[in-house]
């Protein structure tokens, strides 16, 4: 019996089995698969490993069970984790490690023989497919568990997953796959795209032992009248310096990089005796400055990290006791997951402290703190039929093994991504990954795949080593290198922020203060700053998360005045009572809309609540249909709450016209001619065409000079697709993916849709409002300049001519 | 068409093309055919059609300024896994319909292709009058005239907005050398580490102007 070794286990130790742990246990050895569903710092991982663990003790069987998990650096700590389980129950069977960072003589012996337990991710499992011996090795597999599986569903690595699993259910039918995963809005949906067609039957395991997280905020001394984004920034340092003092160890996160640095530079300013006590971790520092903040948050030698969500995910940092969180949460999955973090032991209290940078976000963590105790969690949807992501897989599985196209298309088709996929859509990807197909007129000479006795295969030893290379989904930008001249390196920043300094400035990078010697072929030498001077803080592009709408809707609730008093109402009531009076309290049951008369002409203001991006799309949309008609130009701007425009003249639009411009007929085409689509699908289609194999990413730190003739921009990739083969499916994935990424397309046309059944408020205001002031304000900062090449740069001459006219 | 200064009978044309008019030559730079044929005969799914394209484009330019000479500053061809019977028989088509002498000053690419069609008259360098003469890699200019070169396929990166950058092809005008942004429409490009002293001009439109140098930095 096995349950009788984990009794002896849990004996031993002094432990009580909780109730999910031993549903777990029991639903595993009654043969199912399933998704198991708690918090962090509660056991799930005996939950999971403990069934399969104790169902057979044998050693030396091969590899039994397969770990595959989100990072690799939580690898370690999984391994830690489960060894110490197999040192009791198994003491002969061994449990390692197989990532990217695994050190080749470790890998080589791993080729070798399989351990009992191997911890991977989905591109090392996804590599070791390529290997004609792997489904010999595993002939004893009896368990996949799938760790974090919330932080692959919605991504590509969880398609990645999708097919790996598909694989290997393929070749042992009997295996059974777990998940685990944090709280989502669509766990069953999670289920069902982690074990695809063997869904049925499956089992939803949920520990919820009312793991109570405690959710504060910071309440500022004086509320300024006027917030704008970012404006108390960082006004509240001291008061979160005094917060800090008061625990052992805090983790404060913020939203993104450069307000790392920022917040780090502050914090170290309030209190310079921290100077060794403080640390900083985000995604672009050198890996051996994170294993410097990491190491210190587990042994407790630091007092605070200051970090990105690059900490929001796994490791066990017990020492940890309380989570400072630095503007907008953006979501309740999100700020609960950084709660979590603290208190990671079963039974203890997770507490975080949230710290405003503008008044309005008070609202904000009240309303995430109603959603949270009403679990109105949001839901993470997964990919769908990625096209680049399957020619990837199907060369990687032509390489381990050949493959005959029908049970290959059973196969794919036995994942949730790919359940919908259509006739043609497959015959494309095979006619890609072998010798262009019927289809693909326009590539005489091309081959990779072979067919031979009817199955797909890859026996060309140079394409299969660039394969290999090349698997995976993440795909990053060309970064710049950051190092001192004797070549220690401090991360990487980005090519467009370094171009823009001159040698000699100062820049704040990795918490320090620092001076460019020279910028030379991705190196930036640099060199410490001899004084500490206002240097330029490192900033990163890439997307600012938008707000949820499950958040969004919690706000429009607290601000319709519902939900229980709390102190960040009863701090930001002077403000809203200016709105109120001014204008009116925006929320979701009504649209307002505001018209305002400046200097610089005339303003309107709407607040459909739904999201900086589909606030992006909506400005871009209304600017472009109302100079349709007006002639005039419009400047637009946005934030998570809503939209502005500005022009000359011309805005001040009856009920009618407006409802008439928020039309969603003409939606796409409109859309397409006025946000640049374009050239944003152009920048999207850089990862397809790695991901599908298109492109190779050169092997990093070595420049393979007999490889130098096959490299090629995606740019120019995808220009001469759209010339040549238009119908490319890899080119409307790009379109689609963008419209989705960038402008949430499908978000968008149900706001527009509910906007449309919606009373309209149009306010006429004398000054303008709190609410309006922010969106206001950040007119200035330009998004993506509009037009052509040489619109642009003719702008840009033009420009310069009337300045030396007027010198 | 822009004038070079001290260069009176050397025009920059927009098509990324140089043109002498006193001898009726014209010059292109790094048109790489057969490129897209590289790829794929390396398993990389790219579609043929630039190789067509680019010849059309040269018979056409060479056409509207009634050109007398061709003259290929490097670089015509890609590799050998290039040099399919196709393209030699457009190779073959073109120089018969072009109807006038093509040199090929042999660039890094096409020194390794063992056969070059015969019809082309290759050559290590080339002096066209003037004290003008024609290389491939600007690093083989010598002497006080003028070089004309290719090889870098020069392009410059023009911030504009926040943290968005135009990237165009270009002339680069550097001391006593004129590198020719490449012709070929599948090639890529190496964005240029500008000296203070360069001079850097652009297509816009049908025509070709100098750039400030407050935009090229």
């Amino acid at each position: 019996m096995p349950n009788a070794s984990i009794q002896s286990l849990f004996a031993a130790k002094g432990w009580e089995p909780l109730e999910f742990q031993k549903a777990t246990w029991e639903a595993y050895l009654a043969g199912s698969s399933g998704l198991l569903h708690a918090p962090t710092g509660l056991g799930k991982t005996l939950a999971v490993y403990l069934g399969p663990l104790a169902e057979n003790l044998e050693v030396g069987a091969g590899c039994q069970i397969l770990w595959l998990t989100p990072l690799r650096a939580l690898a370690a700590d999984t391994l830690r984790a489960l060894r110490e389980p197999l040192a009791t129950l198994a003491p002969g069977c061994e449990a390692e490690a197989r990532t990217g960072d695994t050190p080749a003589a470790l890998r080589a012996r791993l080729r070798r023989k399989l351990p009992h337990t191997l911890v991977t991710t989905p591109e090392s499992l996804s590599l070791m497919l390529t290997h004609a011996d792997f489904s010999e090795k595993l002939a004893n597999l009896r368990c996949v568990i799938v760790d974090e599986w919330h932080e692959l569903l919605g991504t590509k690595r969880g398609v990645q997953t999708e097919l790996c699993l598909a694989r290997l259910r393929a070749w042992f039918p009997a295996v059974r796959i777990w998940g685990l995963s944090a709280t989502l809005g669509n766990l069953t949906q999670a289920r069902q795209a982690l074990l695809g067609d063997a869904f049925e039957g499956s089992v939803e395991i949920t520990a919820d032992l009312g793991k109570s997280i405690v959710i504060d905020t910071l309440i500022p001394w004086e509320i300024d009248r006027f917030p704008w984004s970012g404006h108390i920034g960082t006004r509240l340092a001291s008061q979160v310096a005094d917060e800090i003092e008061k625990s052992n160890v805090t983790l404060l996160f913020t939203n993104t990089r450069s307000q790392t640095e920022i917040w780090f530079q502050e914090l170290l300013a309030i209190r310079p005796r921290w100077k060794d006590q403080l640390a900083m971790h985000h995604g672009s520092l050198d890996r051996a400055e994170r294993d410097r903040a990491e190491d210190g948050l587990r042994n407790g030698a630091l007092k605070c990290v200051v970090a990105t969500s690059s900490l929001d995910l796994g490791v066990d940092f017990s020492p940890v006791d309380q989570v400072i969180q630095i503007g907008s949460p953006k979501g309740i999955a999100r700020l609960l997951q950084r709660a979590g973090r603290s208190g990671h032991q079963p039974g203890r209290v997770s507490r975080i402290v949230c710290v405003p940078t503008h008044a309005f976000e008070l609202i904000e963590f009240a309303a995430a703190r109603d959603a949270a105790l009403a679990c109105k969690i949001e839901s993470r949807f997964p990919v769908e039929r990625p096209l680049d992501l399957l020619v990837q897989h199907l060369i990687t599985c032509a390489i381990g093994r050949p493959f005959e196209a029908g049970a290959m298309h059973r196969e794919v088709r036995s994942t949730h991504a790919f359940s919908k996929l259509e006739e043609h859509e497959w015959e494309w990807a095979l006619g890609h990954i072998s010798n262009g197909g019927n289809a693909l007129a326009a590539y005489p000479n091309y081959q990779k795949a072979r067919l031979e006795n009817a199955c797909y295969t890859v026996d060309d030893k140079r394409l299969i080593t660039r394969h290999r290379l090349s698997i995976g989904t993440i795909s990053s930008d060309p970064a710049v290198s950051v190092r001192f001249a004797n070549g220690h390196k401090l991360g990487t920043v980005e090519e467009s922020f370094i171009s823009r300094l001159k040698p000699g400035s100062l820049l704040v990078f990795a918490g320090r203060h620092l001076v460019l010697v020279r910028f030379r072929e991705r190196i930036a030498t640099v060199k410490p700053a001899p004084r500490k001077g206002r240097g330029n803080i490192a900033i990163w592009g890439g997307n600012k998360m938008p707000l949820s709408s499950e958040l969004s809707h919690a706000i429009s609730r607290r601000l319709q005045g519902e939900g229980a008093p709390s102190a960040e109402m009863a701090a930001v009531e002077p403000i809203l009572d200016i709105q109120r009076r001014w204008s009116r309290v925006p929320d979701d049951q009504s649209l307002l809309i505001e018209h305002a008369r400046s200097r610089e002409g005339e303003h309107l203001f709407l607040y459909p609540f739904a999201g900086r991006l589909v606030h992006e799309g909506l400005a871009a949309l209304l600017a472009f249909r109302i100079s349709r008609s007006s002639g005039e130009a419009i400047h637009t701007t946005q934030n998570d709450y809503g939209l502005s425009l500005t022009s000359k003249r011309g805005l001040l639009l009856g009920e009618g016209r407006l409802r008439d411009y928020l039309t969603t007929d003409g939606l796409l085409d409109d859309l397409v001619a006025c946000m640049n689509t374009a050239e944003l699908a152009r920048r999207q289609f850089r990862e397809i065409a790695r991901v599908s194999g298109l492109v190779m990413q050169a092997p990093p730190g070595q420049k393979d000079r007999s490889q130098r003739e096959l490299q090629i921009s995606a740019t120019l990739l995808y220009e001469v697709l759209d010339r040549y083969d238009p119908e490319n499916l890899l080119l409307i994935q790009s379109r689609r993916e963008i419209m989705e990424k960038q402008l949430e397309l499908t978000r968008l046309t149900a706001v527009m849709q509910r906007l449309q059944s919606l009373d309209y408020h149009l306010i006429e205001t004398k000054n303008l409002s709190p609410m309006a002031f922010p969106l206001w304000a950040d007119r200035l900062s330009a998004t993506l300049p509009a037009g052509d090449a040489a619109s642009r740069l003719e702008a840009m001459l033009n420009t310069l001519n009337q300045a030396a006219a007027q010198a | 068409m822009y004038p070079l200064p001290h260069a009176p009978f050397l025009r920059l044309l927009p098509e990324g093309a140089c043109f002498q008019s006193d001898s009726a030559t014209l010059i292109v730079a790094d048109v790489h055919l057969g490129k897209s044929a590289a790829f794929r005969a390396k398993g990389l799914p790219v579609p043929e059609g630039d190789s067509a394209r680019d010849l059309g484009r040269l018979l056409e330019l060479a056409g509207k300024h009634q050109a007398h000479h061709l003259v290929i500053a490097g670089d015509l061809f890609h590799s050998s896994a290039g040099m399919t019977p196709e393209l030699e028989a457009a190779i073959g088509d073109f120089i018969v319909r072009l109807g006038i002498p093509v040199t090929l000053v042999a660039g890094n690419h096409d020194l390794k292709i063992p056969n070059l069609p015969v019809a082309l008259r290759s050559v290590p360098y080339l002096d066209l009058g003037h004290d003008f003469r024609v290389v491939h890699d600007p690093e083989h200019a010598r002497g006080g005239g003028l070089h004309i070169a290719g090889h870098w396929h020069p392009v410059v990166k023009i911030p504009d907005g926040k943290r968005t950058s135009l990237r165009l092809p270009c002339f680069l005008l550097r001391q006593n050398t004129l590198v020719l942004p490449a012709f070929g429409s599948f090639t890529g490009g190496a964005v240029l580490d500008a000296s203070p002293d360069d001079r850097v001009f652009v297509a816009l439109r049908e025509q070709v102007v100098e750039l400030p140098p407050a935009l090229v930095r």
